[in-house]
């Protein structure tokens, strides 16, 4: 079951139908508009329908469901170019082509964010290696089996934006990782690691090009801006594998961890693939697993049941067991402040929350609700277990109905 | 694969090790026991009886009034202990125990649970009741001050407290156990007190040392180690100002308070105090600002939220103490400060804004986002038919 929506933007049709055979890296969703990607298939088979069927947020999305024949064939490379002859609008149509999204989590199109306007020039592509979320080590695990084609990915994504240098963020916990980067990079001269302080949310765009630039994206506006341009470990190497096999993203490395999960590894997973098989795959869960959640600990969604399938933004399938659950009433607001300290954004979240309660809609955008990332840092130190995010979400869906009218 | 259920919640599925309300009330309470031992050295045990019906009232009012508002009871957060020693505190000594009961009900009764319990105040309520006590016809029981070590004339076990006699000249006099008397022996007058009164500066070498106030050195003024450690006259959780200040930096460094406002205050109050040359150390040393500072002004509920609001609200707290100490009649000013700023709160919370990340410029008033208005409903003008 391939979901046809898996990015930030416009939803896909599909391009086949019920009875079709497809093969591995064949195009099954595609759309007009600029801001999406399209979606391939990671498997040989039949499709046997396409349907909305709910994803790992329950919302309900046209998928495809294919029939995997029992030969997989293995996916044929299509070498193109030599990498150092394409240019950057060749690089902007194969990530467009290949389908490439974000892999750290939101999956934002890969070609958007290389096309920035005109205006405002980037120079200055970094590679989010901070592993986004607490417990998630599948960025870390590319790093080690294959710097080499990270480097590579990066400067493809570099040229591709017109940028005259890059900069590999990682926390300064991974240092096998960053020296086994470094030796590669020192042979390029416009590349280069920075060591990051380890931190959540250290992996947010924003707070990353802050942390290595010193510049700050204003509130509302895009990295480029300030003429940045951010990409993750995984979406680096897909980049290359798309420009030098053809190969499109329809697998991903993935963690499966937590302390419910009897085996904890980063698995390399096929888009579609159901998470329960993963799971079986990591030793399965053990007897108290409470929790099961899609994506990080701070930022993920969790799941009564192991029914969904693996998507290009997954980048962790992790089960909580009760000794990390801490789930109580919400206390009133006592207005102690944490909140606000913890914000990376600066925003008053306890004054959205009041707002979003009042349904006082301008006073929840005046403190900040459409800035908010949802990293989730208010509710994990409020002494008063509010969920900021959730009432987060509200304000942004109806601020954004309010503005549209 | 097991069919098991997992729990639903949204995210963030973490939550901070032990950061809970209790945990940050448990801090507190730790960071007053310095206080706490100090003033039991220097007023004697009278002091636990104090604390002990401060603590007994402030809860039983608790537990009468969450009910009563229809609320779940709350007392194992521990806010209400916290109330009744911070109010126990700002008492002196010798304060009649009926007193103490009266006011510990009017902090946590009246200033907490009737307005809404802990986050919805709107003063600080161990303040609340302090001053409600100053302006009320008790306040005679709750301004008259004891010497430091009194008890080496009474005992130490001994609850002393102020009572109104007519027989005596002035008529405030201090009781001790089986009605025996004290007229003078006991008391003294407070620093801040002495200089409002001008008699501190008047006391010279030669001159005649104010009565009760032995701390005062020859010089006419308190040893600043005197002063420091607590030996003087004062309220029992404001003398030992070194108690004071470690329990502080315990709360800063527990994050449970904001540096910001103990910072502004003090700052302010001594720019303030240097600019008119008013013995600031004297002045720094002498009253209430420090307990003010690290434990009521930085109140979770009763402080603004931005830290721009935080900046505002404490320098105008350090301001108003200092203009009050100058030019009021009043010696002290720390209580009445905060409450007014406790007030404007709510008003700076709702008007200063706060810059978002990336925001290098940003007024300081708020301005509301305006939102397009609704397209009015109109009935769709029927097509006019036409004739052939």
């Amino acid at each position: 079951m391939i979901p046809l929506n898996q990015q930030i933007g416009a939803p896909n049709s599909p391009l086949v139908s019920p009875g079709d055979k497809v093969t591995v890296g064949q195009k099954i969703g595609e759309t007009d508009a600029f801001v999406s990607a399209p979606v391939h298939s990671s498997v040989a088979g039949t499709v046997k329908a396409v349907e909305d069927i709910p994803n790992f947020t329950g919302a309900k999305v046209k998928s495809v469901v294919i029939t995997v024949d029992p030969q997989q064939p293995a996916f044929e490379a299509k070498p193109g170019k030599p990498l150092a002859e394409l240019d950057a609008n060749e690089i902007k149509k194969i990530a467009k082509e290949a389908g490439l999204v974000g892999m750290g989590g939101a999956a934002f199109p890969t070609h958007v964010k290389l096309s920035p306007p005109k205006d405002k020039p980037v120079d200055v592509v970094i590679i989010n290696a901070c592993e986004c979320e607490p417990f998630l080590t599948c960025d870390h695990r590319l790093m080690l089996e294959r710097p080499g084609d990270l480097v590579e990915g990066l400067k493809l994504l570099i040229r591709g934006v017109g940028a005259d240098r890059g900069v590999i963020g990682i926390e300064a916990n991974k240092m096998d990782a960053i020296e086994k980067v470094r030796a590669i990079v020192s042979k390029e001269p416009n590349i280069e690691v920075e060591i990051l302080e380890v931190k959540y949310p250290e992996g947010s765009e924003k707070q990353l090009i802050s942390a290595v630039t010193g510049r700050k994206v204003p509130p509302g506006k895009l990295p480029a801006e300030v003429g940045c341009l951010v990409q993750n470990v995984g979406t680096a190497i897909a980049m290359f594998e798309a420009a030098s096999m053809g190969k499109p993203l329809y697998e991903r490395v993935l963690t499966v961890t937590g302390h419910g999960i009897k085996n904890p590894k980063n698995f390399k997973a096929l888009v579609g693939t159901p998470i329960s098989v993963l799971i079986e795959a990591a030793g399965g869960f053990t007897g108290d697993a409470t929790k099961l959640i899609m994506g990080g600990p701070m930022t993920g969604f969790a799941q009564e049941e192991a029914t969904c399938n693996v998507v290009k933004g997954t980048s962790g399938i992790l089960s909580l067991a009760p000794d990390l659950v801490d789930v109580r009433e919400e206390h009133s607001c006592v207005r102690c402040t944490k909140c606000v300290e913890a914000c990376p954004m600066y925003l008053m979240p306890n004054f959205i929350v009041d707002a979003v309660a009042k349904e006082e809609w301008e006073k929840a955008e005046l403190w900040g609700a459409l800035d908010c990332f949802e990293c989730g840092c208010c509710s994990f130190t409020c002494p008063a277990y509010i969920p900021h995010v959730e009432y987060v979400r509200q304000a942004k869906a109806r601020i954004a109905a309010l503005k549209k009218r | 694969m097991s069919e098991k259920k997992f729990m639903y919640t949204v995210s963030p599925h973490l939550h901070e090790k032990g950061q809970t309300i209790e945990r940050a009330m448990r801090d507190v309470l730790i960071a007053l026991v310095p206080a706490a031992i100090m003033a039991i050295i220097i007023f004697g045990f009278n002091v636990v009886y104090i604390l002990l019906v401060s603590c007994i009232v402030a809860a039983l009012s608790e537990l009468i009034m969450r009910p009563i508002m229809g609320r779940k009871q709350t007392l194992r957060d521990g806010s209400a202990m916290v109330t009744a020693i911070l109010f126990a505190f700002l008492l002196p000594p010798s304060t009649p125990l009926w007193v103490v009961a009266i006011g510990a009900f009017l902090a946590v009764a009246v200033a907490k649970e009737l307005f809404g319990g802990l986050g919805k105040n709107i003063f600080n309520p161990a303040l609340f009741g302090r001053v409600a006590l100053m302006i009320s016809p008790l306040a005679i029981y709750t301004t008259k001050f004891l010497r430091p070590f009194f008890y080496k004339a009474t005992g130490f076990f001994t609850p002393i407290q102020t009572v109104i006699n007519n027989n005596v000249s002035g008529r405030v006099v201090y009781e001790g156990i089986g009605g025996k008397l004290y007229v003078n022996a006991v008391s003294s007058a407070t620093p801040l007190s002495l200089l409002k009164s001008g008699r501190m500066l008047a006391t010279s070498v030669t001159g005649p040392t104010p009565v009760g106030a032995t701390w005062i050195t020859p010089t006419g003024r308190p040893s600043f180690w005197s002063t420091l450690l607590g030996f003087k006259s004062g309220s029992i959780g404001e003398v030992c100002i070194l108690a004071l200040i470690l329990g502080g930096c315990y709360l800063i460094w527990r994050r449970t308070i904001d540096w910001r406002i103990p910072v502004g205050i003090i700052g302010a109050f001594l720019v303030i105090m240097l600019i008119t040359w008013n013995h600031p150390l004297y002045q720094l040393l002498g009253g209430g600002i420090w307990l003010g500072a690290f434990y009521m002004a930085t109140d979770w509920t009763t402080s603004p939220m931005t830290r721009r609001g935080k900046w505002i609200y404490a320098i105008g707290i350090g301001v108003f103490i200092a203009l009050i100490r100058l030019v009021s009649p009043l010696p002290e000013g720390v209580a009445i400060s905060i409450l007014i700023w406790n007030v404007c709160t709510l008003v700076i919370d709702r008007y200063v804004a706060e810059p978002k990340f990336g925001e290098v410029k940003k007024p300081w008033f708020n301005k509301l986002p305006v939102f397009p208005k609704p397209k009015p409903v109109m009935a769709e003008p029927k097509p006019v038919e036409q004739k052939a």
